[in-house]
């Protein structure tokens, strides 16, 4: 009765609080929570008139069932794999960097430019880097050809379209993602520095001992977070720069589910495949955040 | 915390009602039958689809005797196809509806009318669809679409033609005899491109080739074309052209707008466009940038010559809901609209903005290169003054003299998984073998993966339909 009456009075008393809360909460409810309910159609014919028709798995079986789904699949985890992999660190290591700028005008200078990118619509960067890297005429390659080397056909190239996908989410999105961690740096106490200066710690022994293991919570926490979209290996970017050489090698399954399911108005096939994503994703968030609490004492919650 | 419940428990109420879906409208407004019509691109908050379509009302009415209220239904802006399946998802099923693709699954749920009783009574339409669209309904009865068929016309620029000794190419070896030329006369350019594969191309080589339908005969069965002798023929003089710098070879990265832009620049001479209009806006377009015109060129001669019109299913269309109270009468508005009457409202726009009436005589405005038909593009029709220039015009008689039925059929849903991976697989061993990063000989190891990942099976199916 005490926690109750408690609980009460700090609602009564917070009530400002909860009522400025109040749209966020419906926020979620709408878009986040209520849409749960509608991933029933996954299991389920859509029917434009009266009730929908339960269908069990029949929409998964025909989203396994394509002879190449295990291909769509592997390159899937591929491209996120090595997006994770390589583009996961770089924004760390720029805000890193950015901090230990001394000009503050130099320092807003870059953070202006490198935000830019994240504005730019995946039909943008695809013009621009398929300009970019043809071949032989981008201009990429002639920069190769100026100085003797081959020129390679990047976008044509089985060997070379992943990392020009790794290379553009790197270009459009470093800047944007190193926000979180530059607050983060932000937020860490100068008197630790102004110690470790006057017990003669260098700039780099002052950003090992001390800024890395301030952020380190929050770089655990957006690397879980991350996990839990995996599977989604980028469809406006893949869609905008795949091409007929190259198309058993990205084709992601959120491209393949476009063709043989959304183009044709296939909804449940659609939603099979979200939730199979989202399955995945949680699985790994769970996973990766026990196995962080266990190894570093850090987690999500 | 009951309060607080309830507070949020409003909350929901109030945003789900946010969502909720309107029903159906009423079909009569004071006896007056309303047709609503819901398509791409056409609003009523537009002035010039609001004109037009009081046009339209007063003919139609007029027409049947009758008064009748035609309503555009707005959309929200965005992907057509996705908008209109939730809205019809949401119950609200106008009288007359344009798809854009995702029909199938709606007409699987008895949603749509099967036109082809409409059809075998209307005297209009037995005159003004084409053979290919009859066979096309006859597969998939629930798509109207009178419009000239989608294929591809090949153009040059006219003064690397006449440089190249301006005779009108006829076979394949006259085709190459001529690109070859125009390559030793432009060696710094390609001459042909493509956009993205080589579809556009193929309208013009294919029966040339031996590829005379999707589906062909070959030792007393049907083959799919793409696995062919003749494709093999095909690809091999793809990389020729392709490894003598005549075909761009940039092809695969090019885009429709890069495709025009390459040619407006001069960087190749030859591009392929759909019959029509469109050839007419290249045209003009090398007008303004380079000074010269285009030359419109006939399919290659070969074992067959002619652009292949598959007869599968319309692509896209105009279908009447089943649930329409008005269905009779909206058929009748597709109907007027494929008359003389609805055709020079659709073709030539409205009075005062795209054109003027001189005497009896129609006079072309300005504004005339920015009106499009909202309902049909009867070919047969004979417009009282020319709609094309030279260009188009061409392409147009092209198409009215080569165009093959392509006896096609539609892929089931439950093989459709089967025949992306092997649209897949053809597209890149075609890329592959046509750059010479495989060889010529690969194309029967491609045969035989297409047969062991599914094509046996989509085979079998094609010789039980066909």
């Amino acid at each position: 009765m005490m926690n109750k009456r408690s609980l009460k009075r700090r609602v009564y008393r917070d009530r400002y609080l909860y009522l400025i809360f109040l749209p966020v909460l419906a926020y979620f409810l709408v878009w986040h929570y209520i849409p749960i309910w509608g991933a029933r159609i996954a299991f389920q014919d859509v029917r434009y008139i009266g009730d929908n028709e339960w269908a069990g798995l029949k929409h998964f079986k025909l989203l396994f069932s394509s002879p190449v789904f295990f291909r769509v699949f592997m390159n899937t985890i591929t491209i996120s794999s090595m997006k994770i992999f390589f583009f996961f660190p770089l924004p760390i290591i720029l805000a890193f960097l950015l901090n230990e700028v001394r000009s503050q005008n130099f320092r807003k200078g870059v953070q202006s430019m490198i935000y830019l990118p994240h504005f730019l619509s995946w039909v943008v960067i695809a013009g621009i880097f398929i300009s970019l890297l043809q071949s032989p005429d981008g201009a990429v390659n002639k920069v190769l050809a100026f100085f003797g080397m081959e020129t390679i056909p990047f976008m044509t190239s089985t060997s070379h379209i992943r990392w020009v996908f790794v290379v553009s989410e790197i270009w459009r999105s470093i800047g944007w993602d190193s926000i979180l961690y530059i607050a983060a740096i932000n937020n860490i106490s100068l008197e630790l520095y102004d110690a470790a200066t006057v017990d003669g710690a260098t700039r780099l022994q002052q950003a090992m001992k001390i800024t890395l293991p301030s952020i380190l919570p929050t770089i655990i926490t957006v690397f879980i977070l991350n996990l839990g979209f995996f599977m989604n290996a980028g469809f406006d970017q893949v869609f905008n720069m795949m091409n007929d050489a190259v198309i058993n090698h990205v084709d992601i399954i959120d491209t393949y589910v476009y063709r043989i399911g959304l183009g044709k108005g296939n909804f449940s096939l659609g939603t099979a495949a979200g939730l199979f994503k989202g399955v995945i994703g949680l699985f790994l968030i769970l996973s990766t955040d026990r196995l962080s609490r266990k190894v570093t004492g850090e987690g999500v919650w | 915390m009951k309060k607080v419940l309830s507070v949020l428990a409003l909350c929901v109420l109030v945003t789900g009602s946010l969502f909720a879906g309107g029903g159906q409208e009423l079909q009569m407004e004071d006896n007056v039958p309303v047709i609503r019509i819901v398509s791409k691109d056409v609003s009523e908050s537009n002035p010039w689809d609001k004109a037009h379509l009081d046009n339209i009302t007063a003919g139609f009415s007029a027409y049947v005797g009758q008064e009748v209220v035609l309503e555009f239904v707005d959309m929200p802006e965005g992907a057509y196809a996705e908008k209109l399946n939730l809205m019809l998802l949401g119950g609200d099923i106008p009288d007359l509806i344009y798809f854009q693709g995702g029909d199938e699954a709606i007409s699987k749920q008895g949603i749509l009318e099967d036109l082809t009783p409409f059809v075998a009574d209307s005297a209009v339409m037995q005159e003004v669809l084409m053979d290919f669209n009859k066979q096309r309904m006859a597969n998939y009865p629930y798509l109207l679409w009178i419009a000239p068929p989608r294929a591809r016309t090949a153009v040059v620029r006219e003064d690397w033609f006449e440089e190249a000794g301006g005779v009108m190419p006829v076979t394949i070896d006259d085709y190459y005899d001529m690109m070859k030329t125009i390559k030793m006369n432009h060696p710094e350019s390609a001459v042909v491109t493509d956009t993205g594969n080589t579809g556009r191309m193929d309208f013009t080589f294919d029966q040339a080739f031996g590829n005379t339908a999707t589906w062909v005969m070959e030792d007393g069965s049907y083959v799919y074309k793409g696995v062919s002798d003749a494709q093999k023929e095909k690809l091999a003089f793809y990389a020729k052209l392709y490894s003598e710098g005549i075909l761009d070879n940039d092809y695969i990265t090019t885009k429709w707008d890069t495709m025009e832009d390459k040619l407006y620049t001069g960087q190749v001479g030859m591009v392929f466009g759909t019959a029509g209009i469109v050839l007419d806006i290249y045209n003009n377009k090398l007008q303004e940038n380079q000074g010269v015109g285009l030359v419109a060129l006939p399919p290659a001669k070969g074992v067959g010559q002619g652009y292949p019109v598959s007869s599968a299913k319309e692509t896209r269309g105009w279908a009447i809901s089943a649930l329409s109270a008005n269905k009779d009468l909206t058929f009748q508005l597709l109907e007027y609209l494929a008359t003389d009457e609805g055709q020079f409202m659709e073709r030539y726009g409205l009075e005062d903005i795209h054109y003027t009436m001189s005497g009896s005589d129609v006079v072309l405005t300005d504004e005339a290169n920015n009106w499009w038909p909202r309902f049909h593009e009867v070919m047969s029709w004979d417009a009282p003054t020319p709609l094309m220039g030279p260009a188009g015009m061409k392409g147009w008689e092209f198409i009215m003299e080569y165009s093959v039925g392509d006896p096609d059929f539609p892929i089931p849903e439950e093989l459709s998984p089967t025949w992306d991976a092997l649209s897949n697989l053809q597209k890149e061993y075609t890329f592959k073998l046509i750059t010479g990063e495989y060889s010529i000989d690969m194309f029967d190891e491609f045969v035989k993966e297409w047969y062991d990942l599914g094509g046996e099976r989509i085979t079998e199916y094609a010789n039980s339909v066909l």
